[in-house]
């Protein structure tokens, strides 16, 4: 009843429920359009809960995990083992950190594929980049505090790529290292990124990009005129379905944390000497599988950039989206951007799962 | 929107929430152990509190199972625990033992302490089995003489002064030897090495490193469940080393140098003095009713420090070492010191009850066998080191032995006092 009342284009319920905070951040209402599963695949929304459970779920973390050498993944094993309910906490961070990055791919790739960029939402999109960005390295500087034997070839690896850079590289090394090798120094600076650094400039363009959706006129669909449905939906009725988005996440999540528990690793005895699994994390396995092609810079530094760059410039160099088609799947005004990023996605994905075949 | 999918959200995570209360709530306890060697709690009891502590010189109080055993102290999570443990199940394999039992110096001490056990061990012959490899090499052509080159472990002697001259031995690596006998010596019959994988069978079965001797696993061990798990080992630490547990390597047959095949033995014995040894020789009582341990030092099977070649090196135990000669008495010792060396050696195997003043024998090396007392009325008295059976002996002065006290040989001796069997 509420809904039909709604679709049509009511929108007295205001002065019949009384907002609540939640409510009340959301305007009065939206067009129906906007907030449509099969259009936005509820990817923004996610990622704002998963983020909201990685900073609770991180601040419990904080009060156990040390982060020293020696007692880092003691610490960890503490948390994972012996607190009651620790490893849940644990578990739900780690999950809520591995689904941002997919649900951010999906967001980015929806953004993409139904021509949300286009102006006035083109510096959004960036802001979206950059979050993403952040929230990749986010993540593994997450999977360096670890600490333990599991991260020992990313580490290594990792900061030696930023070393093949040139002019700056040595430089850059230093500061993300804290010395000529991985070190003591090195878990220090990497935890500064992870909680302060890292998490206060994603917090920024967080709370940014999503004050941009609301400044830029909601989630993209086409202006009122062009528009096929005039009807909108409430914020009570949208709140119910973010609310109904972050209970089926959150059981998603409390699925995934308790039958697939977060990888662990014996403790490091020395940072340098690697005993472990010389891996990377999944989100970088397909540079992993480039830099077996031979030139570190090239291939571990230089492609991946390029290919960020490339991300970056798809609204401002490809053909715009058509305002008509704005909120629609597949549109035909921007294939080429569609096609740039489809053929950019196989690719990642086809050398994440090269990565992953046993070595001959 | 209709509130059902919002209804069957909000069921979905009741059910997440209550799977994962239901799960948290099945997790074991944690059982905490702090050793006060270490400081460091640690909670592997909290699967394994059914294991017996490994020997009273091993209080768990005290060493809790990471000084050994290495492992992941804090995790309770099996793959993870076990992840980091030396040696897998057995941490006195050589390969590890230096940090396991030679953790904090432990047995890995100053010679002057008689803490040096692995030192000693390492350049022992049942360690580094050079007498066979020399032999064999020499016998095939593949070196001009017999001066221990190559052993079964490389090793340096870093004890010197040496007595034997032999300052170092190299690995023996059978894949760069030309002599096919030589590599198919290599190949087969390296199994009775202390630290080697014992061949397929009950009756070889043994652990390796200190284990292989001071683990008795008799009878042999039940099998786990399922096929190729391995086979459980029991949790002991003894130096009460029954004469089964050598036998796992001495006296289960012969080699056959033309095949380079081990022939095992074929008979089943059922009488102890056939089982003891393999039948090709005489014995008089005290070699089969005593275990190898009651009569063979320490120092004769872990060596002493310098790297020997041969059994004959090392071994010296004699019959004289307990019964003397026609003109001289065995060697003995009073105990004086609390700290001598007989009332450690009492303690881990209590099998007596050592005094100061007790007088004992004492090896040619000042070795004592302290499981021997001298008696009042001029007899002596041994107590098994492993059956804790009582025996008592005489001296040959004063017996009507006949024999030259120079020769000391088995078969000399033999000559009037083997036994039948």
């Amino acid at each position: 009843m509420e809904s039909a009342i709604f679709d049509r284009g009511y929108y007295i319920i205001d002065s019949i429920m009384r907002p609540n905070f939640f409510h009340h951040i959301h305007p009065p209402t939206i067009p129906a359009e906007q907030s449509r599963w099969r259009y936005t695949l509820g990817a923004g929304g996610t990622a704002i809960f998963l983020t909201l459970v990685l900073i609770i779920t991180g601040v419990l973390e904080m009060f156990y995990y040390v982060p020293t050498p020696d007692e880092a993944a003691l610490s960890v094993q503490t948390l994972s083992f012996l607190v009651p309910f620790g490893g849940l906490v644990r578990n739900l961070h780690f999950w809520a950190a591995q689904l941002l990055l997919i649900v951010s791919a999906v967001h980015l790739v929806r953004v993409v594929f139904t021509g949300a960029y286009a102006p006035p939402r083109r510096f959004n999109y960036l802001l979206g980049l950059t979050l993403f960005i952040l929230a990749i390295l986010l993540d593994f500087t997450g999977y360096i505090l670890r600490w333990d034997q599991g991260i020992q070839w990313a580490l290594v690896v990792g900061v030696n790529l930023v070393k093949t850079i040139p002019l700056v590289g040595e430089q850059l090394y230093v500061f993300l290292v804290g010395g000529s090798q991985p070190g003591s120094v090195t878990l220090i600076r990497f935890y500064a990124w992870h909680i302060f650094g890292l998490m206060l400039l994603a917090a920024i363009m967080t709370v940014w990009h999503s004050f941009r959706v609301r400044r830029d006129g909601g989630i993209a669909v086409p202006p009122p005129e062009l528009r096929a449905d005039p009807a909108r939906i409430s914020r009570f009725e949208l709140v119910r379905r973010e609310v109904t988005a972050m209970l089926l996440t959150g059981a998603a999540l409390l699925l995934l944390s308790v039958f697939s528990p977060a990888p662990i690793a014996p403790a490091i005895t020395d940072v340098n000497a690697i005993t472990g699994d010389a891996r990377a994390p999944w989100f970088f396995l397909w540079v992993q599988q480039m830099l077996k092609w031979g030139d570190p810079f090239l291939w571990g530094v230089l492609v991946p950039v390029l290919l960020l760059l490339i991300l970056a410039l798809i609204p401002y160099v490809l053909p715009r989206p058509a305002q008509n088609e704005v909120g629609r799947w597949f549109i035909r005004s921007n294939r080429l951007a569609q096609v740039v990023l489809a053929v950019m996605a196989l690719l990642v994905i086809l050398l994440t799962l090269l990565a992953l075949l046993p070595a001959a | 929107m209709t509130r059902r999918p919002f209804l069957a959200a909000c069921l979905l995570l009741l059910i997440a929430i209550g799977l994962a209360w239901w799960l948290e709530a099945r997790t074991p306890q944690p059982v905490a152990i702090t050793p006060s060697l270490t400081g460091e709690t640690e909670y592997c009891l909290t699967c394994h509190a059914d294991l017996a502590e490994i020997s009273p010189s091993h209080p768990l109080e005290t060493f809790g199972c990471v000084t050994c055993h290495g492992g992941e102290r804090l995790a309770l999570e099996a793959d993870l625990a076990h992840s980091s443990m030396r040696g897998g199940a057995n941490p006195s394999d050589l390969s590890v033992v230096e940090q396991s039992c030679g953790g904090g110096d432990c047995h890995a001490g100053s010679p002057a302490e008689q803490r040096d056990h692995i030192q000693r061990v390492m350049t022992s012959i049942q360690v580094n089995y050079t007498g066979a490899v020399t032999s064999i090499r020499y016998t095939f052509g593949a070196q001009p003489d017999q001066t221990p080159i190559y052993g079964a472990l490389a090793v340096t002697d870093t004890s010197l002064p040496s007595q034997t001259g032999i300052l170092r031995l190299d690995l023996f690596d059978p894949s760069t030897e030309t002599n096919p006998s030589v590599r198919a010596f290599g190949e087969k019959c390296l199994t009775c090495h202390i630290n080697a994988e014992p061949a397929d069978g009950e009756q070889y079965y043994r652990y390796t490193g200190c284990a292989a001797c001071h683990t008795p696993l008799t009878p042999p061990p039940l099998p786990l469940a399922g096929e190729g798990q391995g086979v459980r080992g029991i949790h002991t630490l003894t130096t009460a080393i029954p004469y089964t547990q050598c036998n796992t390597c001495h006296n289960r047959g012969n080699y056959d140098l033309r095949t380079m095949l081990f022939v095992e033995r074929t008979d089943q014995p059922t009488r102890r003095i056939d089982d003891y040894y393999q039948p090709i020789a005489q014995f008089v009582q005290c070699e089969w009713t005593l275990d190898c341990v009651d009569c063979h030092t320490r120092i004769e099977a872990m060596g002493d420090g310098d790297i020997h070649a041969t059994k004959a090196s090392i071994q010296y135990t004699q019959c004289k070492t307990c019964h003397g000669t026609l003109t001289e008495l065995p060697l003995t010792k009073t105990l004086t010191d609390p700290e001598d060396i007989a009332f450690r050696l009492a303690f881990l195997n209590p099998v007596v009850d050592l005094e100061i003043g007790d007088t004992i024998l004492v090896t040619e090396k000042g070795e004592p066998l302290w499981n021997t007392r001298f008696l009042p009325d001029g007899t002596y008295e041994m107590v098994g080191k492993a059956t804790r059976q009582l025996f008592t002996f005489r001296p040959v002065m004063g017996s009507g032995c006949t024999q030259n006290g120079q020769d000391q040989s088995s078969a000399y001796c033999h000559t009037c006092h083997a036994v039948e069997r």
